[in-house]
C-alpha cells in the first residue's frame, strides 16, 4: 500500500503531505527533510527512486533482518515537475513503475483542474489538491487511475476556485513561470502504464 | 462559522508545515458538523490531517461520523468514508461498520469503491469487519455489470490481502484470471499479476494457466511497467522454479532477455533500477542466469546514481563466486580509490592539513571520480569484506590479493573522514567509520589465523599498517578501528614480524595517541609480547651490550605505560599495573645480573628469557565457531547467583579504605626514565623490509589492472616479491641481474626520497618507483607471463582455510568450510526457538514508521462466512473450494496432531507417563499417513477418521492434557468434566471446534511462545464446550 504521498517545492516547503498512517507532526517533519535532502542531491538523469531515508531505513532494517515484510514502507518514488517534487512513500507490494505513472497522473489532474498548473495554485488551493488525492487514493490504496473519473470526482465536491483575486499572472514574481515550467513538465508524458492511451 | 472554517484551513497549512494543531482538535469537530457542505469539507480535512487514534474527541465524533455516513448526498458520504481510514479504531470500527457497510450497494460507484478500501482498512484494526464484509464485497467482484473503476478498487484490496492470507483468496483465482485476461486496465493486471504471485505458491496447477497470457502479455504489451510486473510475477510465483520443464526454460530466456534490454534501453535509469530489482529476486534462485549479465550489470555499478549503484551491489554480492571475485572486487576498489582522492581534494579538508598534503593532493588529481557520500563508501567496503569472506573464503583464491585488497581498504577508510573523527562532532558517523575500519582489520586477523599459508605475509601487511598509522598521524590521536586486530596480529605472531624491535617502537609511539579504551588493552597486550620476543632470547649470552639494550628498552616500555595505570578503563588500567610491575621486577633483576665478561659467562636473568616469554607462549590459538561458547556444559554445581564471598559487601568497603601504594618510588626506573633516549625510530620504507622478505608459498597472481586501485608501495612490494621469486626460480636464472639490479639501485634513491619528505608521501615516490616498475617490467612481464604459463598446467598450491572450532556432538551446527560464518552469525539458531519467537515479539513491538500492523487480520478465519456463501459461486470455482477445504482440513489434521504431540511430549516430562502416550501416537499417525497416501481425500472422511479412530485416543489425550493443566495452572473445577471424558457422541465436533480454535490462534503461537500454555487451556476449554453443547461456536 502507499504510506505517504508528499509534495514540496525546490526549497524543501511542503505544500502537500499526507500520511497513510499516523505519525507525529515533528517526525513527518524529519521525515520530510530528510527525503529533501536525498531528492535535492540527486544528479541529472538518474532514476526515480530514492535510497530509503534513514529514518525509515533504521527502522526497516530493525525489522526486516529474517524475512522480508511486506508491510514495511521499503520503496520510495518521487518525479520532479519544474520546481515541485513528487514523492511516494510505499511498501513493496506496489509496482515501482506503476508509482511514477500515478504520480503523472496526479499532476496531470491538477493540471486539468487548474488550467495550466503552478505551485501557487497548489498553495491557494491546497484544499483542491487533497480533494483529488482523496478521489485517486483512499486510506493508501489506489481507488482510481482515470483522469476523467478523478477530475469529475473533485468538481462535483464543488467549483475549483481560480486563482485569488491578487492574481497577476506572469506579471508578479515567478508565478508564470512556474505555471509554464510545470506544463512543460508535463511533457515528460506518461510513458509506462498509460501509454496506449 | 465561516471565519473558523477559514481559520481552520489556515491551521492546517501551517499544520503541514510542522506546527502541531492537536490543540484545536475541538474546533476541528466544531467545523466538521456544520451543516454547509464547504464548511464540513475543511473540518473532515482538519481530522485526517490532525486526529490520531488517541485524539480525545474521536469519541464524540463517532455519532457525527454515523450521521454522516447516512446522509443523501453522495458527495457528504464521501467525507466521512475517506476520513475513516486516517482516525480509525477498533471501538469506532465497530460502532461504524453497521452504517458502512449498506453502502457497498451504494449507486455511486464512487461511493461503492471507497467503501471498499475504507471497509478494508477498518479490517486491518477489527478483523471481524472482512468477515461481514466480504461476502459483499466479493458479491461485488463476482458482478461482472459492476463499473470497472469499482472492481479495480476491489482488486487492489484483494491484493493487499492476498499476500497476507493468499490461501481465502485460491478460490476466487478463475474470476481473478478472467479479469486479468480481457480486463484491459493495466493498473488492475498489475496487481493481479501480483496477486498471482502469491497465490501459485499455494496452488501449482495455477501455474499453467497463468503461462500463457503471461507471455503474451510479456510478448505484446506496449506498457513497460506492466511488461516488468509480468516478469517479476514470474520470478516471484516461482515459476522460474523448475527448469526442466520446456516451456519454462523458454520464458526463463524470455525473461531475462527482455530485463537485459531494459538495462541497456537507451540509458532509462528507471528501467535499469527496475531490472537489478528484478535480477535481485532471480539471483536468489538461478545465479547462473544473472551472471550471464555481469557484463551489464558491472556496468551499473559504475553508474552515477546511487540508487542503482546499491541495487547492483546487492546483486553482485549474490552472484560473486570464485571466478569473478577478482575482478568484482577490483572494479569496486577502482571506484572507491578514485572517490577517496576526490573526496580529500575538497577545500574544506585543507584545514586541518599541513601545506604539503594540500600539494600532495593536487598532484594526486588524475582520475577522480564522483565524491562518494561516506555511508556509502562504508557499504561498498563491508560488502567487499562480505563477498571475500562468503563460505569461510571459499572464493578467494589468492590470498596474498586479499592481504593487499585489505591493506589498502585500511588506507582507504580511514583516509577520508579522519577530519570528521578530529573534531568529534559527528559522534554516530563515528562509531560506524570506526566499526568498518575495525572489521577490515578484523578480516586481515581472520586470515592470519586460519590461513596459515599466508600467516607471514599478513603479519607483514600488519607491520606495514602499524607503521604507516604512526606516520599518519602524528599530530592528532589514533582512531583507526584497524589498530585493534592488526596490534593482536603483531602481538601473536610477532615471531614472524620482520623487523620486531621497530614494530614495538611504532607501537610504543601510538599508545600514548589511543583514545578508545578496548584498542589500548589490546596494543598494551600487543608491546607486551613484543616485549617478550626482543628481549626473551634465552640463546645468546648476557653481555653487557645485552643488558644495557635491554635495560632501556625496558624502561621505554614502562615509561609508556606508567600513564595507564590510572586510565579510567579497568581493563586498561589492570593490563598496565601488571606489566609495569612486572617489568620494574624485570629490570631490577636485569641491572643486578651482572653481565658476562670474558671469563665469567652470565646467563641471562630468568625472569626475562623464562617468565615473561612463557606468558605469551602456550597453545596456538584457532578460530572458534559463533555459539560454540553456549556449547560448553555447564559444570556440576556452579550457581551464578550464589555470591562469591558471603561478605562481599565488607571486603569491597575495606578495599575502598586501603590505599595500595601503586606508585611506589622506584630508583631504577626513575633513573631510565630521565635517561630514556629516543631510539632511532626512522622508519624503513617498505620496500626495504620486503627485500629480505622470504618466499611465500602461495602464488601470485598477475592482475594488470591491480596498479588503478592498489597504492604504489603495495604494488611495489608486490612486483618485488615476484621479482623476488623470479630470481630464485631456476628457471630465470638469464633474467637474475635485471631485478637485482634494479632493485640495488633504486632502493636507495627511493630511500632518501622518502627519508626527506617523510615516509607517509607515497605518492611522491611513484615516479620513482615507476622507474623502478619499468625495469623489472620489461623483464618480468615477459617472463611473469611465461612463468604463468609455465605453472598453468601445475596444480596450485592447497590453501587450506582453516575452519571455525566447535565443540563436537553439539547441537549447534558448526561452520565448516562450506558453511559461511556470516550466515551462520545471521540464521537465528534453530534449537532456540522460543528466543526466536521472542525475538519476533520484540520485532512486533519495534514497528517501523509508517508501517501498518495487519497482525490481526492474519488470525482471523473467513471460512464461515466462506462456506456460508459458496452457493453464489461459479460451478468450477466450488470445486476449487473444495479442493481447498480438503486441503484445508488435512492441514487441520496435521495441526492438531502436532499439537497433540507437543501436549504428549509435555505431559511425559511433566509426569514421566512413558511410551504408552507415543505409542498411541504413531500408531494414530500410521493409520493417518495411510489415508493420505490411499488418496480418499475427502474432508468428511478425514473427520469421520478424527472421530472414529481418534476418538478413543483424543479422549484419553484430553484427559492428559487436562492433568497438565491443572498441574500447571491449578485450574479448578474442570476435573468433573474430564473425568466423564466428555460424551463420546460429541467429540468429533468438539474436535472440529477446537480445531477451527487452533487455526485462529496458531499465528499468535508462532509469534508469542510465552503464551502457549495459556492457549492450551483455552483451546481445551473450548474442546470442551463444544462437547457439552457447541456453545461457543460462533465466538469470535
Amino acid at each position: 500500500m502507499i504510506n505517504a504521498f508528499l509534495v514540496f517545492n525546490g526549497q524543501g516547503q511542503p505544500r502537500l503531505t499526507k500520511f497513510y498512517t499516523q505519525l507525529d507532526t515533528s517526525i513527518q517533519q524529519r521525515l520530510i527533510s530528510e527525503i529533501f535532502t536525498l531528492v535535492a542531491n540527486r544528479p541529472k538523469g538518474s532514476c526515480n527512486f530514492l535510497p530509503l531515508p534513514p529514518l525509515l531505513a533504521a527502522s526497516s532494517t530493525s525489522s526486516t533482518s529474517s524475512e522480508p515484510h511486506n508491510d514495511v514502507p521499503s520503496l520510495v518514488t518521487y518525479r520532479n515537475y519544474a520546481t515541485l517534487y513528487f514523492i511516494i512513500i510505499s511498501t513493496s507490494t506496489e509496482s515501482p513503475l506503476a508509482l511514477i505513472d500515478l504520480i503523472q497522473v496526479y499532476v496531470e489532474s491538477l493540471d486539468r483542474l487548474f488550467e495550466n498548473v503552478c505551485e501557487l495554485d497548489l498553495i491557494f488551493n491546497f484544499e483542491t489538491l487533497h480533494a483529488t488525492l482523496g478521489e485517486m487514493i483512499v486510506g493508501g490504496v489506489v481507488i482510481e487511475t482515470n483522469m476523467e473519473r478523478i477530475v469529475q470526482g473533485v468538481r462535483a465536491q464543488g467549483t475549483v476556485a481560480k486563482r485569488p483575486v491578487n492574481e497577476s499572472r506572469g506579471g508578479g514574481g515567478g508565478g508564470g513561470g512556474l505555471g509554464s515550467g510545470l506544463g512543460a513538465g508535463l511533457g515528460m508524458g506518461g510513458n509506462f502504464v498509460w501509454s496506449g492511451r | 462559522m465561516d471565519v473558523k472554517a477559514t481559520a481552520l484551513l489556515k491551521i492546517i497549512y501551517l499544520e503541514m508545515n510542522g506546527h502541531d494543531m492537536s490543540w484545536a482538535s475541538f474546533h476541528v469537530l466544531e467545523v466538521m458538523s456544520s451543516p454547509k457542505y464547504h464548511q464540513k469539507r475543511v473540518g473532515y480535512l482538519g481530522a485526517v490531517q490532525s486526529f490520531k487514534t488517541d485524539t480525545e474527541v474521536l469519541m464524540l465524533a463517532t455519532n457525527l461520523l454515523k450521521k454522516d455516513l447516512s446522509a443523501s448526498s453522495p458527495i457528504v458520504i464521501s467525507l466521512p468514508i475517506a476520513a475513516l481510514p486516517h482516525i480509525i479504531t477498533p471501538s469506532l470500527a465497530l460502532s461504524v461498520l453497521a452504517d458502512l457497510l449498506p453502502r457497498l450497494s451504494h449507486s455511486h460507484a464512487a461511493i461503492r469503491k471507497k467503501t471498499i478500501v475504507t471497509l478494508y482498512r477498518l479490517a486491518l484494526v477489527y478483523p471481524e469487519t472482512l468477515r461481514a464484509a466480504w461476502p459483499k464485497i466479493k458479491e461485488r467482484l463476482m458482478d461482472k455489470n459492476e463499473d470497472p473503476s469499482v472492481t479495480a478498487a476491489i482488486v487492489n484490496v484483494v491484493c493487499e490481502l492476498g499476500w497476507r492470507r493468499p490461501q481465502d483468496f485460491l478460490p476466487l483465482a478463475p474470476r481473478l484470471f478472467e479479469l486479468l485476461v480481457d480486463g484491459g486496465n493495466n493498473w488492475m493486471a498489475i496487481k493481479l499479476i501480483k496477486l498471482f504471485a502469491t497465490l501459485t505458491p499455494l496452488e501449482p496447477r495455477l501455474v499453467r494457466k497463468l503461462l500463457p497470457p503471461l507471455t503474451d502479455l510479456i510478448r505484446t504489451t506496449p506498457a513497460t511497467s506492466l511488461l516488468y510486473e509480468c516478469i517479476n510475477g514470474i520470478i516471484q510465483g516461482g515459476i522460474l522454479g523448475d527448469s526442466e520443464d520446456d516451456g519454462r526454460e523458454e520464458i526463463a530466456t524470455l525473461c531475462v532477455s527482455k530485463l537485459r534490454g531494459m538495462i541497456t534501453f537507451n540509458g532509462d535509469a528507471n528501467l535499469k533500477y527496475v531490472a537489478l530489482l528484478a535480477f535481485n529476486r532471480i539471483v536468489v534462485t538461478h545465479p547462473y542466469l544473472v551472471a550471464q549479465q555481469e557484463d551489464v550489470i558491472m556496468e551499473c555499478i559504475d553508474s552515477e546514481d546511487i540508487t542503482i549503484r546499491i541495487k547492483a551491489l546487492d546483486l553482485v554480492q549474490g552472484m560473486v563466486s570464485s571466478d569473478n571475485l577478482v575482478s568484482i572486487v577490483s572494479r569496486l576498489m577502482r571506484q572507491l580509490k578514485t572517490s577517496t582522492n576526490s573526496n580529500n581534494e575538497q577545500p574544506d579538508d585543507l584545514s586541518t592539513d599541513s601545506e604539503e598534503m594540500g600539494a600532495e593532493r593536487r598532484s594526486r588529481r588524475k582520475d577522480e571520480g564522483p565524491p562518494l557520500p561516506e555511508d556509502y563508501t562504508i557499504d561498498v567496503i563491508g560488502r567487499i569484506l562480505k563477498m571475500c569472506s562468503q563460505n569461510n573464503y571459499s572464493s578467494v583464491v589468492d590470498f596474498d590479493w586479499y592481504i593487499d585488497v585489505l591493506t589498502q581498504l585500511i588506507r582507504i577508510a580511514p583516509a577520508s573522514r579522519k577530519e570528521v573523527d578530529a573534531d568529534g562532532t559527528t559522534l554516530g558517523a563515528k562509531s560506524t567509520i570506526a566499526d568498518i575500519s575495525e572489521s577490515i582489520g578484523n578480516e586481515l586477523r581472520n586470515v592470519a589465523v586460519k590461513v596459515k599459508a599466508v600467516r607471514v605475509a599478513a603479519v607483514r601487511a600488519a607491520e606495514l599498517i602499524i607503521a604507516k598509522l604512526t606516520m599518519e598521524s602524528t599530530s592528532h590521536q589514533v582512531t583507526s578501528g584497524s589498530l585493534k586486530p592488526v596490534a593482536w596480529i603483531a602481538g601473536e605472531y610477532a615471531h614472524q614480524l620482520s623487523n620486531p624491535s621497530d614494530t614495538l617502537n611504532h607501537l610504543l609511539q601510538l599508545i600514548p595517541r589511543i583514545r578508545p579504551p578496548e584498542i589500548l588493552a589490546t596494543c598494551l597486550q600487543a608491546s607486551m609480547k613484543l616485549f617478550a620476543l626482543i628481549a626473551g632470547n634465552d640463546q645468546t649470552y648476557w653481555t653487557a651490550e645485552r643488558k644495557s639494550m635491554v635495560s632501556l628498552l625496558m624502561a621505554r616500555v614502562i615509561h609508556t605505560y606508567e600513564p595507564l595505570i590510572t586510565h579510567p578503563s579497568l581493563e586498561v588500567q589492570e593490563r598496565a599495573v601488571e606489566f609495569t610491575e612486572l617489568l620494574k621486577l624485570t629490570a631490577e633483576a636485569a641491572s643486578a645480573q651482572a653481565p658476562s665478561t670474558d671469563e665469567l659467562e652470565q646467563d641471562p636473568p630468568l625472569l626475562l628469557t623464562q617468565a615473561i616469554p612463557s606468558l605469551f607462549q602456550g597453545w596456538e590459538l584457532n578460530s572458534v565457531a559463533v555459539g560454540a561458547q553456549l556449547n560448553v556444559p555447564m559444570p556440576e554445581g556452579l550457581d551464578l547467583d550464589e555470591p562469591i564471598h558471603p561478605n562481599l559487601g565488607s571486603l569491597l568497603a575495606q578495599a575502598d579504605s586501603l590505599m595500595l601504594p601503586v606508585q611506589e618510588d622506584d630508583e631504577f626506573a626513575a633513573y631510565y626514565n630521565e635517561k630514556a633516549a629516543p631510539t632511532s625510530i626512522s622508519s624503513e620504507p617498505a620496500i626495504n623490509r620486503i627485500r629480505d622478505a622470504p618466499e611465500t608459498v602461495t602464488n601470485s597472481y598477475q592482475q594488470a589492472t591491480e596498479d588503478s586501485y592498489l597504492d604504489a608501495d603495495i604494488i611495489a612490494r608486490r612486483k618485488a616479491e615476484r621479482a623476488e621469486r623470479n630470481r630464485d626460480d631456476p628457471f630465470y636464472i638469464g633474467d637474475l641481474s635485471s631485478p637485482s639490479r634494479s632493485q640495488g639501485t633504486s632502493t636507495p634513491i627511493h630511500n632518501i626520497l622518502q627519508n626527506e619528505n617523510g615516509p607517509d608521501l607515497d605518492i611522491d615516490s611513484i615516479p620513482i618507483m615507476k622507474l623502478d616498475l619499468g625495469g623489472i617490467g620489461v623483464a618480468s612481464s615477459s617472463s611473469g607471463q611465461s612463468h604463468q604459463q609455465y605453472k598453468a598446467p601445475k596444480a596450485r598450491p592447497q590453501i587450506v582455510v582453516a575452519a571455525d572450532e566447535t565443540l563436537v556432538g553439539s547441537s549447534r551446527p558448526s561452520t565448516p568450510r562450506t558453511g559461511s560464518q556470516h550466515d551462520s552469525d545471521a540464521a537465528a539458531d534453530p534449537s532456540s526457538a522460543s528466543a526466536s519467537a521472542k525475538s519476533r515479539a520484540a520485532k512486533k513491538l519495534k514497528q517501523s514508521l509508517l508501517q501498518v500492523d495487519s497482525s490481526h487480520l492474519r488470525n482471523l478465519s473467513l471460512e464461515a462466512s466462506e462456506s456460508g456463501d459458496a452457493g453464489g459461486a461459479l460451478p468450477h470455482e466450488k470445486l476449487a473450494e473444495t479442493d481447498e477445504e480438503m486441503a484445508k482440513a488435512m492441514k487441520e489434521v496435521q495441526r492438531l496432531r502436532l499439537e497433540m504431540q507437543r501436549a504428549n511430549e509435555r505431559i511425559q516430562v511433566a509426569q514421566g507417563v512413558p511410551s504408552e502416550g507415543v505409542v498411541v501416537k504413531s500408531k494414530k499417525k500410521k493409520k493417518k499417513d495411510g489415508e493420505e497416501k490411499e488418496g480418499g481425500k475427502k474432508k468428511k472422511k478425514v473427520k469421520a477418521v478424527e472421530g472414529e479412530e481418534g476418538k478413543g485416543e483424543e479422549e484419553k489425550k484430553v484427559k492428559k492434557k487436562k492433568k497438565k493443566v491443572e498441574g500447571e495452572t491449578a485450574e479448578e473445577g474442570e476435573e468433573g468434566v474430564v473425568a466423564e471424558g466428555g460424551p463420546v457422541g460429541g467429540e468429533a465436533e468438539a474436535e472440529v471446534m477446537a480445531v477451527k480454535k487452533k487455526k485462529k490462534k496458531e499465528g499468535e503461537e508462532g509469534k508469542v511462545k510465552k503464551k502457549k500454555p495459556k492457549r492450551i487451556i483455552q483451546l481445551d476449554d473450548g474442546g470442551e464446550a463444544g462437547g457439552e453443547g457447541g456453545v461457543e461456536a460462533g465466538e469470535p
